[in-house]
């Protein structure tokens, strides 16, 4: 037996309560989720949600000229489309599978009427989405103050803390797009990291070999954005796994 | 005292039982030009509904450099980690533009919160304003000059003014956008100089709106569209002209 992700790999599912369980579960499916699946698209409805297991989601904004940058990413600390339980009815963002895995899908509208409940799920979906505003407030500061080189060690970072291994699948064009830059600033960039014994690229791999040497390299945006899931949605499950 | 009444559309909008429970604890309270309602990482105990008052969420950095991710006005409030999480932000809440809010304990309102009426999915309603115009903030500071940006954000503000003056400084600006002080000035000076502002000792005035929207890159139009839809407002009711 090949050994699939338990609902409790993600953080927001290992919080439900046995009673929240029994209602939720019967409408949870386990999906495969493959690089560059579009999982909500920007502007349109949202059918399911997905609460990744070992995938990664980026949310992306998308310019009127086609430009697009990722304002956050969803691991297995949270879920997509949780602006449903909000009053929004769209997504605002485009959400792309930017690291393949499973994530366990759930009709939008059984997570709407769960949180309606107004039990503990209610409560951690609150926690979950302060944190994601948090995340998104940095990425707009990061933007504005840090440079390329900087931005590229915070978003391994925010990728590794979401993967099993030390490996991410990702093209330079892909990290490109989600960083909102042009390619030959993340060669370059990705260069140098290579260069100081930080990472090994080759072939659309990136393996970190020095994690405390990426961190020092990364500007204050990877911690403080830890330092808010940490507060906010670590679990005992997770804390204990870590 | 404002020009317009005190009003704030998140208050407004509460049912009348809402409104009878949660209006003898509001306190209407003057905000000076500057003030900071809320530090980086400090836990908040009060909740502010701006009438005529503006507030701008700001991110500082570690070396002291600060960029603005949101601003609030009478369509909004200040707070809402205080409902959602701990009641701590990692960021400032500071007053851009001086004038008067309805402020509230945040437990006060935090027990009408938890009843799940009108209040709670207004509040709710109203956090994902905050997420686009946070995102939104974030694609502009990415792909957009600061002249762009400075019409954005001249835009939103007299938006929340409800005047077409408001009284400023450049450096003020500057830190808001995050930018250096002769960006601001150089960008300024260009709509000066194409008559769509006056600025003259602290004061700017919007002359000609259309225009200045139309130097604007889409990310004000964008907030603006997606506040309205989420809060059920008027777009011209969002422009109180």
């Amino acid at each position: 037996m090949p050994d699939f992700p338990k609902p409790d790999h993600n953080q927001l599912l290992s919080t439900l309560t046995a009673a929240e369980r029994e209602r939720l579960y019967p409408h949870m499916e386990l999906a495969t989720v493959s690089l560059g699946q579009v999982l909500h698209q920007r502007g349109a409805d949202i059918e399911d949600v997905y609460f990744p297991t070992d995938s990664i989601v980026s949310l992306l904004y998308v310019m009127d000229d086609g430009a697009s940058a990722e304002i956050s990413v969803v691991g297995h600390e949270g879920v997509t489309g949780v602006g449903l339980c909000m009053g929004a009815d769209i997504s605002a963002s485009q959400a792309v599978v930017q690291s393949a895995g499973y994530a366990y899908r759930l009709p939008g509208s059984v997570l709407r009427d769960e949180f309606r409940r107004n039990g503990s799920l209610h409560d951690w979906i609150l926690r979950y989405s302060q944190a994601l505003l948090a995340q998104i407030a940095q990425t707009a500061v990061c933007n504005r103050h840090h440079t390329v080189d900087q931005q590229l060690c915070r978003w391994v970072l925010l990728s590794l803390d979401r993967l099993p291994t030390n490996k991410l699948i990702m093209t330079q064009q892909l990290i490109a797009n989600m960083l909102g830059v042009r390619r030959e600033g993340v060669t370059e960039a990705a260069g140098k990291l290579q260069k100081l014994g930080v990472i090994r690229y080759s072939r659309g791999r990136i393996t970190v070999i020095d994690r405390p040497q990426l961190e020092a390299l990364s500007c204050e945006c990877y911690s403080v954005v830890k330092r808010e899931f940490d507060r906010l949605v670590a679990t005992p499950y997770i804390r204990q796994s870590a | 005292m404002p020009s317009h009444s005190p009003h704030n559309h998140l208050l407004d909008a509460l049912t009348i039982d809402e409104k009878d429970r949660l209006f003898p604890h509001l306190e209407w309270v003057p905000l000076g030009l500057s003030e900071v309602l809320y530090e980086t990482n400090k836990k908040q105990h009060c909740v502010y509904f701006p009438t005529s008052a503006i507030i701008s969420l700001l991110y500082v950095t570690e070396d002291g450099a600060s960029a603005e991710i949101s601003m609030v006005g009478s369509e909004g409030m200040i707070g809402i980690a205080q409902l959602t999480g701990d009641g701590t932000m990692p960021n400032r809440a500071v007053v851009h533009s001086a004038g008067h809010a309805y402020r509230i304990k945040g437990h006060l309102l935090k027990r009408e919160f938890s009843r799940k009426g009108r209040l709670h999915d207004m509040l709710l309603r109203y956090s994902q304003t905050l997420f686009a115009q946070t995102a939104q903030t974030a694609m502009c500071n990415r792909f957009h000059t600061v002249d762009q940006q400075l019409c954005r954000w001249l835009l939103l503000s007299f938006d929340r003014l409800g005047t077409d003056e408001m009284v400023m400084t450049q450096e003020l600006i500057a830190n808001m956008l995050g930018v250096r002080r002769e960006g601001v000035t150089e960008a300024a000076g260009r709509l000066q100089k194409a008559n769509v502002i006056r600025y003259r000792r602290g004061h700017i005035q919007m002359l000609d709106r259309l225009r200045l929207e139309k130097n604007c890159c889409e990310c004000y139009e964008a907030v603006k569209v997606q506040t309205a839809r989420l809060l059920d407002m008027n777009l011209l009711d969002m422009t109180q002209q």
